[in-house]
């Protein structure tokens, strides 16, 4: 059969159809991912918490709002770089930045931050201030910060916030909660201390008083803007980056951990390292195995039963506590998992190759052949590999879900590699800092699934490739 | 004569497998320098005391240092550490194989002891209480179900489960668990989320047995969820191929009442390789266990590899479990392939 109507047939079954449709969509994602994605995306932004600061932390995607009764507050975020308006005032020009910020949610944001970043000055430093306006009309300002000032024996101009740029966490900002302070007390008459406000700013800045008691708040939606000014000294001085951060209690496709990382990007990048994972060790093991299964099957005498001997003793090891043994012996690695499955993962396939290679190396083609006097190499490689090739295709295709299944398994222990973020390893972490005692159920569910979606797709695979490569399992008409 | 090539060629792979494993154990120890670091460690722990009891009859600092230094190469000496760990590793080995285990770091057992030998034994009950529930239940609902299937072959029921049996494959039974834990124990309230047993834990035998049985019903649920499916369908496989065979058409056809041609001339034949299928399923749901275990908290050695691993990992405590576990699947897998080779007449002939 060519392959041509072999890829039809395997289209026209069931499994087939959908474990190539799944796998089709399983390598987009994966090269998506190699193209987007910077290749060491585990230890520059997986596990750098600074990438993941300004997201709020452990909170579910932002769709889940269409499935409850009453929205919660999308995380918003405002970035500016050039100036929106430029006026020049008494003392220099003032570069403003003004964000437009509709609210419509019935909980205020869950935090405030603001990040100012490479600030350059020729002379004296710029003083930044952010007020929030509220569509009631009134007006407040927030946050007013003199940028650091030169320096003994430092030299203009000065650059500032370049490598480490300043954040300032609104919410319990102390100058912040002095300000909502007197806001208060000026506008509604409400006279509470600092421990009062102190970290919950946003319910008072976003909501009006209800009436009941002093603390009781309920949030007032509509439109919001949030100005950022600041003011220079000598023409030319400048703040490359202004970024304000509305805290929300849902964030994008996939909700974020408790370190708020954006689990859909987790999520992503784990695609192609289980599709490596997976047809790496199946290919080393299957290439371990039909050769050894070859060599047992037609050399027979000695070689045939000490491999025989071989792969029954490594085909009885227990795996998992071998694997966890050495993985914490010689540290977690990558390749150290795939090295270990391949070791173990080759046993089956050798026994049942060699009972295939008895059976072929008796028909009239290989004696044929051997009558020649082709040499015992090429008879194995040329001529009984070629007639074994479907079935190994189709064990090769069983083999990637295993590997995959026990790398996720090593990574649930705490065994993963820590450089590369695979979704057992995002398990791991909603296991072990108890995300799931609490119902983050996004933290727990889609890694799962992935898995399983992955593990399957191969399985399909297998089922759909077994009866076109093998024609007994065809099944008969009843 | 006949029985017994068969049973020592099973055991002798079995007792293979104990050594190949024990073997890499050593192995990776010795050469990855592991076992020297711990020897270094277990000395410099034993310094540590020493110097804090020489403390009290030794007043000079640099006459201290010669003691200590006089004592640490002492100690190297007595550990071995001096001699390459191929001379010294044997020796431990054997150690390890009287099961001298040491002593662990931080773990302790139940009544607080730190010998690795009672914090990893008295967790193997828990486990095997665990392993053999789940394993027994899968085994008849795998052959209840198996059989029956094979006589609705092609039904849509038999469709089903075969779909199913594949998808089994693909899902981490660890997985299945936390779902549980996430629906069950945590949205719905209806099952406890882990251990096994309340705290406090039931003094009464009877309400504590029930402590026990409502903690364990969901990692038993789970194992046996993701295990019964490739079991029902390997036996309904295996018991298809025998009912097509020419003694079943002929007791048929002799007129034997359908369900002692069943039981007798199918199941009884059937019986060998359903055990042999079972037996590698056990390979299977004993890692599963160790999974398992971890997510529900249930305190036996899978759930040790856990706590054993986390934090400031307790290398002792590891060893001797990856050690035990082989010991105990290789145990288990003797007693029953002797009892196979009992079960199946035609192995004392063929093999």
């Amino acid at each position: 059969m060519n392959t041509a109507n072999a890829l039809r047939e395997l289209l026209r079954s069931g499994p087939g159809f959908g474990g190539v449709s799944l796998l089709g969509l399983l390598i987009v994602v994966a090269l998506y991912v190699l193209l987007v994605f910077p290749l060491d995306f585990g230890e520059s932004q997986w596990s750098n918490p600074i990438v993941w600061v300004d997201n709020p932390k452990a909170v579910p995607p932002a769709w889940t709002n269409s499935l409850r009764p009453e929205a919660r507050p999308l995380h918003r975020v405002f970035e500016g770089t050039e100036p929106h308006t430029v006026q020049m005032a008494r003392s220099g020009p003032v570069h403003s930045w003004r964000f437009p910020l509709n609210y419509a949610s019935s909980h205020p944001p869950t935090f405030l931050a603001v990040t100012l970043a490479d600030v350059t000055y020729a002379e004296r430093p710029p003083l930044v201030l952010i007020s929030l306006k509220r569509p009631d009309g009134k007006q407040l300002r927030i946050y007013r910060h003199t940028v650091r000032g030169p320096r003994e024996g430092e030299s203009g101009p000065f650059s500032r916030y370049g490598q480490t740029p300043l954040r300032v966490q609104l919410s319990t900002d102390e100058a912040t909660v002095t300000a909502v302070q007197n806001f208060l007390a000026d506008e509604f008459d409400l006279r509470l201390d600092g421990a009062q406000i102190g970290g919950r700013v946003d319910r008072f800045l976003f909501g009006v008083p209800t009436g009941d008691s002093e603390e009781a708040f309920a949030p007032l939606t509509g439109d919001y803007e949030i100005i950022v000014q600041a003011a220079m000294r000598e023409e030319g001085d400048s703040v490359g980056k202004v970024r304000f951060v509305v805290g929300g209690a849902v964030f994008g496709l996939m909700g974020t951990d408790s370190l708020g990382r954006d689990l859909a990007r987790g999520l992503l990048f784990g695609v192609p390292v289980a599709l490596f994972i997976g047809i790496i060790s199946a290919l080393m093991s299957t290439a371990i195995g039909t050769s050894l299964g070859i060599a047992s099957g037609y050399l027979g005498g000695r070689a045939d039963i000490t491999i025989q001997r071989i792969s029954d003793i490594v085909a009885n090891v227990p795996v998992l506590p071998l694997l966890i043994f050495m993985l914490f012996i010689v540290g977690p690695s990558l390749w150290m998992i795939i090295v270990i499955l391949v070791i173990f993962g080759w046993p089956g396939l050798t026994i049942q190759i060699r009972s295939m290679v008895l059976h072929v190396r008796t028909n009239q083609l290989v004696e044929a052949i051997q009558s020649l006097g082709a040499s015992r190499r090429r008879v194995m490689f040329r001529h009984i590999l070629p007639q074994i090739t479907p079935y190994v295709f189709a064990q090769l295709i069983f083999g990637a879900p295993a590997a995959i299944l026990s790398e996720a398994g090593l990574s649930f222990l705490g065994l993963g590699d820590p450089s590369i973020p695979t979704w057992g390893q995002i398990l791991e972490a909603g296991f072990r800092t108890g995300g799931i005692y609490l119902g983050y159920w996004w933290w727990i569910v889609p890694p799962g699934l992935c898995i399983v979606i992955t593990a399957l797709t191969f399985m399909l695979l297998g089922l759909g490739i077994e009866p076109v490569v093998n024609p007994r399992l065809r099944r008969s008409p009843p | 004569m006949s029985l017994f090539r068969p049973l020592l060629v099973r055991s002798l792979t079995m007792v293979g497998v104990f050594f190949v494993v024990l073997l890499m154990l050593v192995l990776t120890l010795g050469l990855t320098g592991f076992s020297d670091r711990i020897l270094a460690a277990t000395i410099g722990e034993q310094l540590r005391a020493e110097r804090t009891a020489l403390a009290e009859t030794i007043r000079d600092p640099d006459e201290m240092e010669k003691v200590l230094e006089k004592r640490r190469e002492e100690l190297e000496i007595f550990y071995g550490l001096r001699t390459p760990w191929y001379y010294r590793l044997p020796r431990t080995a054997l150690r390890v194989l009287t099961l001298d285990l040491g002593e662990a770091r931080s773990l302790r057992s139940f009544d607080g002891s730190n010998r690795v030998f009672d914090i990893v034994t008295e967790r193997v009950p828990n486990s095997m209480l665990l392993l053999t529930t789940s394993f027994i239940i899968t085994a008849i609902i795998g052959i209840v179900g198996g059989s029956y299937l094979a006589t609705r072959q092609g039904s849509w029921l038999d469709r089903f489960v075969s779909g199913f049996a594949a998808v089994s494959y693909a899902i981490p039974t660890w997985w299945i668990g936390i779902l549980f834990i996430l629906i069950l124990s945590i949205q719905l309230r209806i099952l406890p989320s882990g251990g096994m047993y309340s705290t406090p834990p039931p003094t009464e035998p009877l309400p504590r047995f029930f402590d026990l049985v409502s903690h364990a019903l969901l990692p038993v649920i789970t194992l046996v969820l993701v295990s019964f499916g490739p079991s029902i369908y390997s036996i309904r496989t295996i018991t298809l191929n025998i009912a097509q065979e020419d003694h079943v058409k002929i007791a048929r056809a002799k007129g034997l009442p359908e369900s002692r041609v069943r039981l007798r001339h199918i199941l009884r034949v059937a019986a060998p390789p359903i055990v042999t299928g079972l037996l590698f399923g056990l390979a299977g749901s004993l890692s599963g266990s160790i999974l398992v275990e971890t997510v529900f908290n249930w305190q036996g050695m899978g759930r040790l590899y856990y706590d054993a691993l986390a934090g400031t990992p307790d290398e002792n405590v590891i060893v001797a479990l990856t050690f035990i576990f082989t010991l105990m699947y290789v145990a288990i897998r003797i007693v029953l392939e002797v009892l196979y080779v009992f079960l199946d007449p035609r192995v004392r002939y063929t093999d």
